[in-house]
């Protein structure tokens, strides 16, 4: 090559780069309604450290923290409002066919199937996260939404008051059983079992707890019962479903009934077994308010032996700064109803929330969102993600040997994400929730009896429906 | 003064106004027939646009042709009346409008005309009745009490006593601070593991005590909760009519021998009657719209048993998106206290008349 000939070809090749520079450092911010919590928090912080677009653009992911008691109203005025303020929104799972059928959901599939990356990445998903956070109707093939945080229902124990040598002792003597202490042993706990921890560790102040005289009262177990939001549905659905009973099955409209199957006999002795531990509580749940704020603040306060509670509450749980306990707590599987074979049945229902792209955005804006959420969903992120506390729905990701060293609830990550299902994904949603809530909580707050309650839910759920045309 | 000096003063002939009356009705008129044509015939995103220029035609007209003739006083003003058709009446309307037609805010079906069926559908709706009726028990239970409270702590501020001025900012406390202060107070003054209230009364049972486990029990936790807010305010207004009471009709009473029950039945009542009459009208009214706590205290629990009319707006409205039922059920509340306030208002007429 002469030299004016090289001098060109580098002139040429500055000139493409120049060019090409100038066509593409645009910048751009991807602003994101979210809820106000760590797993968003994380995700932030990820993308002002990492996110590079690959397009070449600046892109700028300006998440909206809003606080989570409020957050429903907040998007939903917002989406209606027509501000089109938002190019993506974490959702809750529930919210998807409420916000699809008002237009302001995207439905992704065209990009999924152009798109080999994006179809291994759905393929490695778990497929219960697939069917909670993307589909609409529930478990069809019509995707809008990929995993933001996935969360479900753990155990949370006290390490220092189970392990002790003097409660294993008494335990024993009682019960003829060991009392559970590691975690593996925790596992295998059934609602007996659960029973049995209400009524061992129900404490009055001064009695002798784990060695030391309690400074307070103390409770055995705590799960939601609280009248807020989806505040005791969340779990009375898990004994729904371990029952072997169901709610009204969308997936089975307009065929599928809800008289008679939300109040089959099963579902009334499912929900008669929620009632009867409530006895082993904190007394807050006589009033229809222990919600999973209560119940995590009870815990960290270090009142509660055994909570159930969502696995996102954990990382506040082991920091000292906002726990008493947090260097005495453990963590196990949702407990279940043991079948006939001694194996636990633990169906319960699923927490998280996915993130959806919204239907006013530019192509260039659509594309930016979907490059920023298959960043999110690589294997890289997720694993940083979840090294900072957050969780994995990819197989590859949770299944490493070493993500159960990441945090000490990763253990029981794997094996409850086979163990989800979903609440209803219809636009009525929020009537439907409502209703249940209304009526749980006249239950819970001892006002009236299972059955009564099953039916009440029935009957309007099968007007309500009936009137949506989702039942016929 | 002006007609003594203006004939010294040389004066340029005013011109003619060239805007007739008829000029700026027609505009008004024509503005009218261009807002609704284009909100009914073009799509929204320009019938918006052609609907407020025609809006702004018509004003720009108005305001030229008092301009002309110096009428300053109308011009000054209408900024505010502007202000207050765009953020009040308008939505008032349109909303009212709204309440006639089937129209969900987060479906894309458009609105469709329905008559009167949202109010039939909401008036035969026994939820709403219950709600009415909770929301009846609640406004007869916190107003009363409010009154009770009010007059007696306004009793006792009538006297002078040492540290009056400092104990009078502590109790109009309440009254200042934000709802969601104080139901969140509340919510931790009632809880039975830690509360207040629960360790109290511990010390006689030795059993944590939970108040808002019953429906009468959390009723009375919000009626407890919005008195304590609210009895301030009856006693400010109760107070302004005691510290108006001629000091010589007692003095004349006090000759006279007159008992403290007649003293108080034949001067100070007369003086207070319209207060607190005043006072029992705005603490109902706002009684009726009682929310706040009961979403903070309660949320409606146990079940339903201390759901409020508002609350049950709310949730029609904006956890339900039954937009236009909402409407609808939003206008027979505005009703109802418009009702009640004329009863009020006639009672207080008839009074002052007889007086």
């Amino acid at each position: 090559m002469t030299g004016v000939k090289r001098n060109l070809a580098l002139a040429g090749v500055a000139a493409v780069a120049l060019a090409g520079g100038a066509a593409h450092a645009k910048d751009i911010v991807l602003k994101m309604a979210v809820p106000d919590w760590p797993p968003t928090r994380i995700m932030q912080d990820l993308a002002n450290e990492k996110y590079k677009a690959p397009s070449g653009n600046n892109v700028k992911l300006e998440a909206d923290f809003i606080p989570w008691p409020n957050y429903y109203e907040r998007l939903a005025a917002s989406l209606t409002s027509g501000e089109k303020k938002y190019q993506m929104a974490v959702s809750d799972s529930q919210w998807l066919g409420a916000f699809v059928e008002g237009g302001y959901y995207m439905k992704i599939n065209q990009f999924i199937d152009n798109d080999p990356e994006w179809q291994e990445i759905f393929n490695d998903l778990h497929p219960n996260l697939v069917a909670a956070y993307s589909t609409y109707p529930h478990k069809s093939e019509n995707y809008y939404g990929f995993p933001q945080m996935p969360d479900v229902l753990i155990v949370y124990y006290r390490s220092d008051v189970f392990c002790h040598e003097d409660e294993q002792k008494a335990y024993m003597e009682k019960y003829g059983k060991k009392l559970p202490c590691t975690g593996e042993e925790m596992d295998d706990v059934d609602w007996d079992q659960v029973r049995s921890f209400g009524e061992f560790f129900m404490r009055k102040k001064g009695e002798m707890l784990a060695g030391a005289p309690a400074d307070d009262d103390f409770f055995g177990i705590a799960y939601q019962a609280g009248k807020a939001y989806d505040f005791n549905i969340m779990q009375v659905n898990a004994f729904i479903w371990q029952h072997g009973a169901d709610i009204w099955d969308e997936t089975k409209a307009p065929q599928g009934q809800a008289e008679g199957v939300v109040n089959s006999p099963e579902a009334v002795k499912a929900l008669e077994h929620y009632l009867s531990l409530l006895q082993y509580m904190p007394p807050v749940v006589k009033t229809g308010t222990m919600d999973i704020f209560k119940q995590d603040e009870l815990f960290r306060e270090g009142k509660i032996a055994y909570m159930i509670q969502w696995i996102g509450f954990g990382e506040s749980t082991i920091s000292p700064a906002t726990s008493k306990v947090h260097d005495k707590v453990a963590f196990a599987q949702h407990p279940g109803l043991r079948g006939a074979d001694g194996k636990i049945i633990r169906w319960a229902n699923i927490g998280g929330q996915p993130f959806v792209l919204t239907t006013w955005n530019s192509d260039e804006i659509t594309q930016e969102s979907l490059a920023f959420c298959k960043w999110w969903l690589s294997p890289e992120i997720q694993t940083e993600f979840a090294k900072r506390g957050g969780q994995s729905g990819r197989r590859s990701v949770y299944e490493r040997p070493d993500y159960v060293t990441f945090r000490p609830w990763n253990r029981t990550w794997a094996p409850a994400l086979d163990w989800q299902k979903d609440v209803w994904h219809v636009p009525d949603f929020f009537e439907l929730l409502v209703q249940s809530q209304e009526e749980y909580d006249k239950a819970i707050t001892g006002q009236q009896d299972a059955k009564t309650t099953m039916d009440n839910i029935a009957a309007f759920q099968q007007r309500l429906l009936t009137e949506a045309g989702l039942i016929e | 003064m002006s007609t003594l000096v203006s004939p010294a003063l040389p004066q340029a002939p005013r011109p003619a106004p060239r805007i007739a009356l008829w000029m700026v009705l027609g505009a008004i008129l024509g503005a009218l027939v261009v807002m609704v044509g284009a909100l009914f015939l073009l799509p929204p995103a320009v019938g918006w646009w052609v609907a407020l220029a025609g809006c702004a035609g018509a004003a720009i007209l108005a305001v030229a042709y008092a301009w002309e003739r110096h009428n300053y006083g109308p011009l000054l003003v209408a900024p505010a009346l502007a202000l207050l058709f765009l953020l009040n009446i308008f939505p008032l309307m349109w909303s009212f409008g709204l309440s006639f037609f089937a129209f969900r805010a987060n479906r894309l079906a458009p609105p469709r005309f329905v008559g009167l069926e949202n109010y039939v559908g909401v008036l035969s709706d026994p939820v709403v009745w219950e709600r009415l009726q909770t929301t009846a028990l609640a406004v007869v239970l916190t107003v009363s009490l409010q009154m009770v409270v009010g007059f007696l702590l306004a009793l006792l501020f009538e006297k002078q006593f040492p540290g009056r001025r400092y104990l009078l900012i502590l109790v109009l406390t309440p009254m200042m601070l934000s709802f969601v202060a104080v139901g969140a107070f509340f919510r931790y003054y009632y809880e039975p593991t830690f509360g207040l209230l629960s360790q109290f009364v511990r010390i006689f049972t030795g059993q944590p005590f939970i108040l808002l486990d019953t429906p009468a029990g959390a009723m009375a936790g919000i009626i407890f909760a919005d008195a304590w807010m609210w009895s301030p305010f009856v006693m400010l207004l109760v107070l302004a009519g005691l510290v108006s009471v001629p000091k010589y009709l007692y003095e004349a009473a006090e000759i006279d021998r007159a008992s403290w029950w007649r003293r108080f039945r034949t001067i100070t009542f007369p003086y207070i009657r319209g207060l607190l009459l005043l006072a029992l009208l705005f603490r109902t009214i706002e009684a009726f719209k009682l929310f706040d706590v009961v979403f903070l205290l309660t949320e409606g629990g146990p079940g339903t048993s201390t759901e409020t009319i508002a609350v049950y707006v709310y949730r029609l409205a904006f956890q339900y998106f039954r937009t236009s039922q909402s409407a609808a059920l939003a206008y027979i509340i505005l009703f109802i206290v418009i009702v009640l306030t004329n009863l009020y208002l006639y009672f207080v007429n008839r009074r002052a008349r007889e007086a």
